[in-house]
């Protein structure tokens, strides 16, 4: 069984965003980068069908800037075989679209594959879309924002279980698909230091703008970056939202009671 | 290419027309169609919804596009997918628009893909440039920017909205009802639905809840929860969680808002022994009105909300729902 699992590097979540001088990104300095937690998930449930199935191969894929090694070294203590990295600094503002071609030409190139696993949508951006892409570009059904994965024991199907708005549905695909995880489908483990050691020795393929075929892809080498994206963020402001910050205190119960739902009806009119 | 604008409905499990459908007309009537000198369509996907046509047009859609297909019952991310490409490859919107819901996110990216459209997910505000490209505002980083993206010359444009941030407002139209025929081949459909599970719940759903109430690690337990439900029950609200509430077992992750949980926006958000962690206020932070109910004065929620009481919540919840329901009582 071979799994291969997308991930992305994200800005720790208690990362403090500052808008560079730009005015439409983030300023990266002094920036803590991570495994985007979600994709921490679909880490943790390659190895885990691996481990269960006592054989297979799990393949990490990311594309990004040199830092982003960082992200598959983190995935490969974790346990994951190999791993490949789609490096160029350009590559910042591509849009979800192209990424999704560039990543479907690599996994193309491993020569099979039955099941591709990643995040239900990074931290960061959150744009949400790079997974499904993916699927769409290489032909295959998916499964998205799933809290359970079951194998088929002749390993041809899977079936999945999502929480949708207002109830859950079970759905079943047939191999080679997608799967976007969500928080609840494991607990992802802890890189351990022989892990880490020995995640060191693994292979980490470097792929380069050169080694990409942007014409059989039916894009222009401008897709990659934002020259060649459907769109632009023109802005970034960090949110400024004005809280009353009327805070009650040490009054007694009943009369902060009182006054909190006078405030509400007749100030806030919320009630 | 025409000057339509779509808003493809959301339907619930049971086949009603979602809050999100009927926001997302109300807005692009108000911020687009004019601009745009367009004019405001609805799409209905499924089996047997040709019915639903006149609830679009209530909200403003002047014609309403059906592909009623027996295919189409089950929502499935190929049978939507075809659907609503060809579609589009048939009539050529100029933009397309459905709620972020768990089926809008699931296949619009791969209409997108289809049809080369741009797409972008979860959008808070919609507008149009000069030139009539959409620009959108989103969240980004967890809540803690918002950006502004313009659509370049790709068409149509596609977003999905937030549900619950975009007014719905009633604008009485008598649609013209297209029927469509879209020839989905049975083979085609990989994914099949083996089952589904209602939740049983008289509260609203967490994400198009007008009110919410939320309870904390501070619970101590699930049992302690009760008084959480019965403060959302007194004021019609839905029941939510942090992360650490559902870490420790009180209440289940479905409850959880924030970061790694739900993202809401009702108008009242009532936070009760959470500490207002960043993770937490990516979910919530859009919230029209917070209030906070703490013991500790200094937890990082009261310098982020409206309105607070420091308190203990085991007595001051009770008096809460009780002055809620005299409150209500005397309407
Ligand atoms: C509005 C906007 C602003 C942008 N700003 C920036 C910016 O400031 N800096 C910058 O570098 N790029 C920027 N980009 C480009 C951005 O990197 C891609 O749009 C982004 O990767 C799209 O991913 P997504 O949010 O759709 O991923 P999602 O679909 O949310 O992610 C799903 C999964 O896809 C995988 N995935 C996503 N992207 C990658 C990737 N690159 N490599 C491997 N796996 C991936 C991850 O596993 C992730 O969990 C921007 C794009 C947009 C649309
Ligand atoms: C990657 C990542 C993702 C995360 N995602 C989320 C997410 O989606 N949602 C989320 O909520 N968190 C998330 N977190 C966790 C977050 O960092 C906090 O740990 C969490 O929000 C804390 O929950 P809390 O406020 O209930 O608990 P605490 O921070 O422990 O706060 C409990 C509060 O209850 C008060 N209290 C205790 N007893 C009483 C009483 N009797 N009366 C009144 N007040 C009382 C205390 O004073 C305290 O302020 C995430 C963290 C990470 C790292």
């Amino acid at each position: 069984m071979k799994i291969v699992v997308i991930v992305r590097q994200t800005p720790d979540t208690e990362a403090k965003i500052k808008v560079a001088s730009s005015g439409n990104s983030i300023d990266i300095e002094g920036i803590k980068w991570i495994v985007s937690p979600y994709d921490e998930f679909a880490i943790e449930e390659a190895i885990k069908i691996k481990e269960k199935l006592g054989t297979g191969e799990v393949i990490l894929i990311t594309m990004g800037p040199a830092r982003c090694v960082e992200a598959l070294r983190t995935g490969l203590a974790m346990g994951a075989d190999s791993a490949i990295h789609i490096k160029d600094e350009s590559f910042a503002f591509t849009d979800p679209y192209a990424i999704a071609k560039v990543i479907g030409q690599e996994i193309r190139g491993l020569g099979g594959f039955d099941l591709i696993l990643t995040g239900k949508k990074m931290i960061d951006e959150e744009t949400g879309q790079v997974g499904i892409h993916v699927a769409e570009d290489l032909g295959i059904s998916h499964i998205a924002i799933v809290t359970k994965v079951e194998l088929s024991s002749d390993k041809k199907k899977v079936t999945c279980q999502k929480e949708i708005e207002g109830g859950q549905v079970v759905a079943e695909v047939p191999l080679p698909a997608l799967l976007t995880c969500e928080k609840g489908l494991n607990e992802p483990r802890y890189a351990s230091l022989p892990g880490i050691m020995k995640a060191k020795k693994k292979p980490v393929k470097e792929v380069t703008p050169d080694n990409i075929n942007v014409e059989t892809l039916g894009l222009t080498k401008e897709a990659l970056g934002q020259a060649g994206a459907r769109f632009k963020v023109t802005k970034l402001e960090v949110p400024q939202v004005q809280r009353k910050l009327k805070v009650i205190k040490e009054a007694e119960v009943p009369e902060a009671a009182k006054e909190l739902v006078k405030l509400l009806r007749e100030e806030a009119k919320v009630i | 290419m025409s000057n339509e604008i779509w808003v493809v409905a959301d339907l619930t499990i049971d086949g009603k027309v979602r809050k999100a459908t009927f926001e997302g007309l109300s807005e692009a009537r108000r911020k687009l169609a004019v601009k745009l000198g367009g004019q405001l369509c609805g799409v209905l996907l499924g089996s047997g919804v040709s019915g639903l046509a006149s609830e679009l047009g209530k909200y403003g859609a002047e014609k309403v596009y059906v592909i009623d297909n027996e295919l189409l019952k089950d929502y499935t991310p190929e049978g939507y997918s075809i659907a609503l490409s060809e579609l589009i490859k048939k009539h050529e919107p100029h933009i397309v628009i459905t709620g972020n819901t768990s089926i809008g996110q699931d296949y619009f990216p791969r209409v997108a893909a289809r049809v080369g459209a741009g797409l972008t997910l979860d959008a808070i505000d919609l507008d149009l440039t000069d030139d009539k490209r959409l620009k959108v505002r989103r969240y980004m980083y967890s809540a803690k920017s918002i950006a502004t993206v313009e659509f370049l010359d790709h068409k149509p444009m596609m977003t999905t909205i937030r549900p619950n941030v975009f007014k719905p407002e009633e604008a009485s139209k008598n649609p013209e009802v297209i029927n469509e025929s879209i020839d989905i081949k049975p083979e085609r459909i990989l994914t099949k639905t083996v089952e589904v599970k209602r939740k049983e719940s008289t509260r609203p759903e967490l994400t198009e809840a007008d009110r919410i109430v939320s309870g904390g690690r501070g619970m101590a337990s699930g049992d302690n929860f009760y008084l959480i439900f019965d403060l959302a029950d007194a004021i019609g609200a839905a029941a939510g969680a942090s992360r650490a509430a559902v870490d420790s077992g009180f209440v289940p992750y479905e409850m959880q808002v924030g970061q790694t949980g739900k993202v809401v926006s009702p108008t009242l958000y009532i936070a009760i022994a959470i500490s207002g962690s960043v993770q937490h206020y990516a979910g919530m932070g859009s919230s029209r009105v917070i209030v906070a109910i703490n013991k500790d004065q200094d937890a990082p929620i009261f310098q982020k909300c409206d309105y607070g009481i420091v308190a203990d919540l085991f007595q001051l919840v009770p008096a809460l729902t009780e002055e809620f329901k005299k409150l209500l009582a005397q309407q």
